[in-house]
């Protein structure tokens, strides 16, 4: 059983079909990618999935379960996280808490017990805080856990969605053009990154990207859109030599313009 | 449904129509509801009886209504060309959250209240127009003439708006900076003056609204606690939009009607509460308006 | 002396309010315009209970809470899916209808000419301590798994559902601590001045907390607290200036936002473990 199965999801905006038809397997472990020119609907796929738009038809599976339908907390707390494309860090808290957030839905203690510091909280609240510490400190942001988000440079902003993201527990990850801003030698980091945590995790990643050097290294897989269509998938090595995926980005090679 | 609360209920909505546009058109601009309305209203009601105490042994009654109008709603355009720039001006260039322009229209609107309340005391003041008890009769029905001149007004501004709105070059760039701020700007667009103006035009739909307010409630300073059945209005016709602003209110003005005959005007609030939280979770678009799905 | 407690017994009340919105506003982002009408509640039900069933202070203090609290989910529950501002315009409508219900019940409630004879039952101690207790309450909520995703549904509620926060569930629990905050002062209240009438408890009133909140910094508890306490208190300090005090306090609100809009305190707190190292400007 593959550990997510999205099978033949769509979607419209009006009269525009954003998502056609689209399907895609995720096994244990895997890392697979998904690209696109701007506009192909990748995003929205991401949306799909993780519930943010509910799907005008097709099924989401996780390890068998459907979760067609659900709202998006409770595909979160199904098991499927991830991070977003414009950073959405929460203002307000500092940047352990907004680690600590991510992972409070999993706390159990009431209101009584919290307003009266009584029972299970302290417990909860120390576990938690010692969780969240231990995602800061696997994407290197321990340091500075108690620095205000926005302060933080945009590289070290997006580690911090992806430490939130790790605190709901998830069996898969959702990346949104993670590396989208980062220089090459933060972009290299970012390999190794989630190299490890694919590795010391039980995690199934799907990355968006535009930056190809992302896709080729960690992927196993690749889906290419193009106008909310599949237009191709398969090995890094396969994409790489598609004719259609290249004419996809770069246009078609114009007799005229051949020098 | 009589034809004579017919008549009321279309009476009573044109003035929260006229409230309902002004609001409308703040919204419209800057996306957030303005609560400064009801102050500016109560504030340019009474500088419109100020015009009125002091013309009344020069002029007669119907052009009296008029100048009085007419002068509310400058006074109505200048006040809120203030409000904007104290109020929300820097919010803008700050470029704040949605909640402090709602906070600082909140604040707003209770100054210029107290404001008027120490100058104004808390009594009563009622135009010296005779209009109050005027009343044309046609057939079995009878229309107040303050009423009647109400609606007329009304009409004519609103269609005046309309004709801005769509068919002047300042029209267009309001309808513009409703759709994107950036991008107008970006083709142009002065924003700091089509804003200015937009609040300008609101005002002076606040102060023709004021002095209709005033004529048939008399005036008192918590008058600008109606901009809430503007704000009303405006939710039903689908925020933002005028045309459903005007159609919200004249519906809004019909139920009322309908509820005073029917349970009283004392409980009439408690039944609009209902009605409105109802229609709010069953079609919170309004009438006019589309859903906007936020996008991740 | 007797001005005293009675100043310091109002400003607690006022607290209280403030707490209520804190919390409510504050921490969750949720305009609710009729946070006084919970004050209502508490004090017509208590008072009610007193006067006609001669209940004695705790049970109907409980009653008067619990009342609160059904009204809150009565009111909450539909209300906390809509869209800002709407929360405001339903909020607002069902403040207006609560007083219009008071206004028109004359057999129990005296309508508008109001409730007296209500015992005096609230002292100086009771209201200290029930303000004190409020503040470390709020503290504690602020400080745990509720206040923070509150903080987090109010600065993006997209991507907090998105963590798995259920986004409708912290907020009618703060809509529901605020309603049962609110409706305590209002018993607090009624068994203090011992008469209660609608008027006392219309849109100026939550429109006065909201702002106080607003003053002192949403941000800030520390803030909320000085600024309640202060502004409060002012007024008897100032009665000459009575009638500008309102328009006093807008003004310095509206350079407030203006200039510092997070608050006079900004994100300032007592006793935080680690303070924050900026204010952002836009939480």
């Amino acid at each position: 059983m593959n550990r997510l199965e999205v099978r033949s999801i769509s979607k419209a905006f009006g009269g525009i079909q954003a998502v056609t038809d689209f399907s895609l397997d995720l096994r244990q472990n895997d890392i697979v990618g998904i690209i696109g020119p701007n506009g192909a609907g990748k995003t929205t796929a991401f949306n799909l999935i993780s519930g943010v738009y509910k799907l005008d038809s097709g099924k989401i599976l996780l390890e068998g379960r459907d979760l067609t339908g659900l709202g998006q907390h409770q595909i979160t707390r199904a098991g499927i996280a991830r991070t977003f494309q414009n950073i959405r860090l929460f203002k307000g808290l500092n940047v352990l808490e907004n680690v600590m957030t991510a992972a409070d839905p999993y706390s159990s203690y009431n209101i009584f017990e919290s307003i009266f510091r009584m029972g299970r909280r302290k417990r909860q609240e120390e576990e938690n805080r010692e969780k969240s510490m231990h995602y800061l400190d696997i994407v290197g942001l321990k340091p500075l856990a108690y620095e205000n988000p926005e302060s933080l440079p945009y590289g070290l902003q997006r580690k911090l969605e992806i430490a939130r993201a790790l605190a709901t527990n998830p069996k898969v990850l959702l990346l949104d053009e993670p590396a989208a801003g980062l220089n090459p030698s933060e972009v290299g980091e970012f390999i190794g990154l989630v190299k490890r945590l694919h590795r010391d995790f039980d995690l199934s990643i799907l990355i968006i990207e535009h930056r190809m050097e992302v896709i080729m290294e960690l992927c196993r897989w690749i889906y290419v859109l193009n106008f909310g269509e599949l237009l191709a998938s398969g090995t890094p090595t396969d994409i790489q030599n598609n004719q259609e995926v290249t004419e996809a980005y770069i246009g078609e090679e114009d007799e005229e313009c051949l020098l | 449904m009589s034809v004579q609360q017919l008549i009321n209920g279309i009476s009573l909505g044109s003035v929260y129509a006229l409230i309902a546009v002004g609001f409308a058109l703040i919204f419209n601009v800057l996306k957030f509801s303005n609560f400064s309305h009801g102050g500016v209203m109560t504030a340019t009601a009474y500088i419109g009886y100020l015009a009125a105490i002091g013309l009344k042994n020069h002029i007669t009654s119907t052009p009296l209504l008029i100048i009085t109008v007419i002068a509310a709603a400058l006074a109505g355009g200048f006040v809120a060309v203030i409000v904007e720039r104290t109020a929300f001006r820097r919010l803008r260039v700050n470029k704040s959250p949605v909640i402090y322009y709602f906070v600082s229209s909140i604040t707003m609107g209770m100054l210029l209240e107290n404001l008027v309340t120490i100058f104004a005391s808390s009594n009563f003041y009622s135009y010296p127009f005779a209009l109050g008890s005027q009343i044309y009769q046609i057939g079995d029905f009878t229309f107040a003439a303050s009423d009647f001149y109400m609606l007329v007004i009304s009409i004519i501004a609103l269609t005046a708006l309309m004709w801005v709105l769509y068919k002047t070059r300042i029209g267009v760039a309001v309808r513009a900076l409703s759709f994107d701020v950036n991008t107008s700007t970006l083709m142009g667009v002065d924003a700091n003056f089509v804003i200015m103006a937009t609040f300008f035009a609101s005002g002076v739909f606040g102060g023709i609204s004021g002095v209709f307010l005033g004529i048939n409630y008399t005036l008192y300073p918590q008058l600008g606690k109606l901009i809430v059945k503007g704000f009303i209005a405006s939710v039903i016709g689908g925020l933002g939009n005028i045309t459903g602003a005007v159609a919200g209110a004249v519906l809004l003005g019909l139920t009322e009607v309908l509820l005073i005959g029917l349970v009283g005007s004392g409980l009439t609030p408690v039944f609009i509460f209902v009605i409105m939280l109802v229609f709010l979770l069953v079609r919170p678009q309004g009438i006019a308006g589309r859903i906007v799905q936020e996008k991740a | 002396m007797d001005l005293v407690f009675s100043v310091i017994t109002f400003t607690c009340i006022t607290l209280l309010g403030v707490m209520g919105v804190f919390v409510v506003t504050g921490l969750t982002g949720l305009f609710s315009f009729g946070q006084a009408s919970f004050m209502a509640i508490g004090a017509y039900v208590a008072g009610v209970l007193g006067i006609k069933y001669h209940m004695p202070f705790p049970l109907a203090i409980a009653a008067a809470v619990l009342c609160g609290l059904t009204a809150g989910l009565l009111v909450g529950l539909p209300t906390i899916k809509l869209r800002r501002d709407y929360i405001s315009l339903v909020t607002f409508g069902f403040g207006e209808a609560i007083i219009a219900i008071l206004n028109n019940s004359v057999s129990f409630t005296g309508g508008a000419m109001g409730l007296s004879g209500i015992p005096k039952y609230t002292s100086l101690w009771l209201v200290v301590l029930s303000a004190a207790l409020c503040i470390y309450i709020v503290a504690n909520f602020k400080y745990s798994k509720f206040g923070r995703q509150c903080l987090a549904l109010r600065s993006d509620e997209l991507a907090a559902r998105s963590m798995g926060i259920d986004a409708d569930r912290v907020k009618l629990t703060a809509f529901l601590l605020a309603a049962a905050i609110t409706s305590y002062a209002g018993v607090m209240y009624g068994y203090y001045t011992t008469y209660v009438e609608p008027g006392m408890f219309d849109w100026g009133v939550s429109a006065e907390w909201i702002i106080i909140v607003f003053f002192g910094g949403i941000n800030s508890l520390t803030g909320a607290v000085v600024a309640a306490l202060t502004l409060a208190s002012l007024p008897e300090i100032l009665r000459f200036a009575s009638e500008w005090r309102i328009v006093i306090y807008c003004v310095i609100v509206l350079i407030i936002l203006n200039f510092r809009p997070t608050g006079i305190f900004g994100e300032y707190e007592l006793f935080a473990k680690h303070g924050r190292t900026k204010t952002s400007k836009g939480a």
